[in-house]
C-alpha cells in the first residue's frame, strides 16, 4: 500500500485510531420502513460504535420522523442510558406546528439535545416555510445547532434555500446533512462563504444510483442520483477547507467502516483528516462532550 | 490480506466526476495507492460508450499489466454488432483470454433474457462463464429463473439496504453472488455471512464511483472469521476465474 496516511494503516489493522476517535454527528436509532437494518439494535450499534472507535453519535430517531413526541421521548432516554455516547437533535416536524411551540417551551429542560433535526424532503414542506420559524428563531436565540437534511434538486431542502435560512439566522450552527447531495458546488460555496454551515458527509462517499430501485430513493418526491462520487472529499477540502467538514453515517444505516475507507484513502492530508473525523465536531459539541 | 476487485473501471466517462483513472496506467497507480493487487476490469467505454468501441479497447489497456483482468461487455447477437452469433463471440474470448462477460441492460436497452441471449448463456452454464450484471433485481431474478447453473454477479446494485429484495434470492438461487461495492449497510457483511455462508459474495469497489478505500476497510474490518474475509477479499473471484473453461 502507498498510501502514506499512518491513519489509513492504523484503521487496515485494527479498524480504529486511538489517537484520532471519530464523532459521528448523524445518526438516528431503531428500524425504518424502507431498509433492513441489523443495526436497529442498539447493542449492535453500541458494537459497531466500538469497533471504530466513534467515541459520541449525535441522532434523531427513525420513531420521530412519523411521530415527533415519541421519537423524541426515546432520544432523551437513550441519552440518559448511554451517557456521553449519544447526544440528540430534537426532530422538528413542521406538519405539526402545536408539537413545536409546546416542544420549544420545554427544550430548555432536555438533557444532552444539541440542537434540532430539520428532515424537509421526508415532511415535504420547505425549509424556508413559516412552520420552521419559530424553531429557527429559537435556535438562533439560544445559540443552537441545526441538522438539515439536504439534497441538491430537492424542492424542500436544496443548498440554495438552506444558503437563505443560513444567512438569516447566523448564531445557528447548520449542518448540512449529505452536504446538498449531487449540488456540490452551491454546498461547497456556501461552506467557504457562510461561517455558520458544514458539510457533512452521510452518503456522501456512496454512489447513489435509484435507477436501479424499483421505488428509487423511497421518500416521498424522489431524489436524484449522483453517480461518480470519487474525489468528492478532495474537492471540498480544497474549496471549503477541511475544518468545515463533519464525519457522518446515518447510523445505523451506514457501516462507518465504509464511511471512513472514503477519508482515509483520499488524497488529503492526515491533519485534514483529524479535522474531518473529530476536531470540528469536538469544537462545534463542546459543551457537550 | 491479498485483494482483487471485481468491479472497477477505467477509462473517461462523460457524466460529472472529480477524479478516475483515465487509463489503465492511471488506474494500476491508484490500485497500489490502496495496497489492492489485483483487478478485474472493464473499460468506461465498454458500458457508456459501446462495447464494439470498448472490448477493443480493453484489450491494448491491459497488455502487459498482469494485475487487471479484462472482460467484455455483451450486446445482442440478433443486431450482429460484437458477432453474428455466440458461438463466433465465445471463439473470439477464447483467442483473447477473456475469461468474464458483462450486462448493462438498462444502458445498452435490451432484455437480459433467454429470448435474447438462450443460446449465450447455455453456453455460459457450460463452460461456467460468470456474468456480472448492473441492472435490478426483478432483472436478476428473470434470468436465474430461466439459467439456474448460470454464475451471475449482481455488482453496484445501488445505495441503501437492498436486502429485503435479494436475500430472498440467495436463498433460491444458488449460483446468484453479490459485490460489495454498494453494501454500505452497517453490520450487512456479518449478517449476510452468517445466514448464507461467505461463498457467493465478492469485493468490489465500484471505483471510479466509489472509494477504493470504503470496500476496501469495510471487508478488512467485517467482524466474521479470517477464512471467510480471505475469501470474499479475494478467493470467491479466484475461484469464478479458474472455474472458466473455454
Amino acid at each position: 500500500m502507498k498510501n502514506p496516511s499512518i491513519l489509513a494503516k492504523e484503521f487496515m489493522n485494527r479498524g480504529f485510531s486511538l489517537n484520532c476517535p471519530i464523532i459521528d454527528v448523524h445518526g438516528h436509532l431503531g428500524p425504518f420502513r424502507g431498509v433492513y437494518m441489523p443495526s436497529a439494535d442498539i447493542n449492535l450499534m453500541i458494537r459497531t460504535l466500538k469497533r471504530c472507535n466513534v467515541r459520541c453519535i449525535v441522532c434523531v430517531p427513525h420513531a420521530a420522523m412519523v411521530d415527533p413526541q415519541r421519537g423524541n421521548e426515546l432520544m432523551q432516554k437513550t441519552i440518559d442510558k448511554y451517557k456521553g455516547i449519544f447526544l440528540g437533535y430534537w426532530m422538528i416536524n413542521p406538519n405539526h406546528r402545536e408539537i413545536i411551540e409546546k416542544d420549544l417551551q420545554n427544550f430548555e429542560k432536555t438533557r444532552g439535545f444539541v440542537g434540532f433535526k430539520f428532515l424537509a424532503d421526508y415532511h415535504t414542506y420547505p425549509i424556508t416555510g413559516e412552520n420552521y420559524i419559530p424553531a429557527l428563531e429559537y435556535a438562533n436565540e439560544k445559540k443552537l445547532m441545526i441538522l438539515v437534511h439536504t439534497w441538491g434538486d430537492s424542492q424542500f431542502d436544496s443548498p440554495k434555500m438552506l444558503g437563505s435560512i443560513a444567512e438569516k439566522y447566523t448564531n445557528v450552527n447548520f449542518v448540512m446533512g449529505h452536504s446538498g447531495f449531487g449540488d456540490w458546488e452551491t454546498s461547497v460555496k456556501l461552506a467557504k462563504e457562510l461561517p455558520n454551515v458544514y458539510l457533512e458527509l452521510t452518503a456522501v462517499w456512496a454512489s447513489h444510483d435509484f435507477t436501479t430501485q424499483a421505488k428509487g430513493s423511497g421518500t416521498p418526491v424522489p431524489l436524484s442520483s449522483f453517480l461518480h462520487i470519487n474525489g468528492i472529499i478532495e474537492f471540498m477540502v480544497e474549496r471549503a477547507g477541511s475544518k468545515k467538514i463533519l464525519f457522518g453515517t446515518d447510523l445505523p444505516w451506514y457501516s462507518p467502516h465504509y464511511a471512513a475507507g472514503a477519508i482515509l484513502f483520499s488524497h488529503i492530508t492526515d491533519e485534514e483528516r483529524h479535522d474531518i473525523f473529530h476536531r470540528n465536531a469536538e469544537r462545534l459539541l463542546n459543551k457537550f462532550l | 490480506m491479498k485483494f482483487c476487485d471485481c468491479n472497477c473501471y477505467f477509462g473517461y466517462v462523460g457524466l460529472p466526476a472529480f477524479r478516475y483513472a483515465k487509463n489503465s496506467d492511471e488506474l494500476v497507480n491508484e490500485l497500489d495507492f490502496c495496497g489492492i493487487g489485483k483487478a478485474l476490469v472493464y473499460h468506461s467505454s465498454m458500458r457508456f460508450d459501446s462495447p464494439v468501441v470498448g472490448n477493443k479497447l480493453i484489450l491494448e489497456e491491459v497488455r502487459n499489466k498482469p494485475n487487471l483482468i479484462p472482460s467484455w461487455s455483451i450486446l445482442p447477437f440478433q443486431t450482429q454488432e460484437l458477432a453474428t452469433s455466440a458461438d463466433e463471440f465465445l471463439e473470439e474470448m477464447k483467442k483473447n483470454h477473456i475469461k468474464v462477460l458483462r450486462a448493462f441492460p438498462d444502458e445498452h436497452r435490451y432484455f437480459l433474457d433467454e429470448l435474447t441471449f438462450g443460446h449465450l448463456f447455455e453456453l455460459m452454464e457450460d463452460k461456467s462463464i460468470p456474468l456480472f450484471i448492473k441492472s435490478n433485481w426483478e432483472t436478476a431474478d428473470k434470468l436465474l429463473k430461466s439459467f439456474k447453473k448460470l454464475n451471475v454477479v449482481v455488482t453496484s446494485h445501488g445505495p441503501h439496504g437492498q436486502d429485503r429484495y435479494f436475500r430472498p434470492l440467495l436463498e433460491k438461487y444458488e449460483n446468484l453472488y453479490i459485490d460489495t461495492s454498494s453494501y454500505i449497510l452497517d453490520r450487512g457483511l456479518e449478517s449476510l455471512v452468517e445466514n448464507f455462508g461467505y461463498k457467493r459474495i465478492l469485493f468490489g469497489s465500484g471505483y471510479p464511483e466509489n472509494y477504493f478505500g470504503s470496500s476496501l476497510l469495510r471487508v478488512a474490518q467485517a467482524e466474521i472469521d479470517e477464512e471467510a474475509k480471505k475469501a470474499i477479499a479475494c478467493g470467491n473471484l479466484e475461484n469464478l476465474l479458474r472455474g472458466a473453461k473455454l
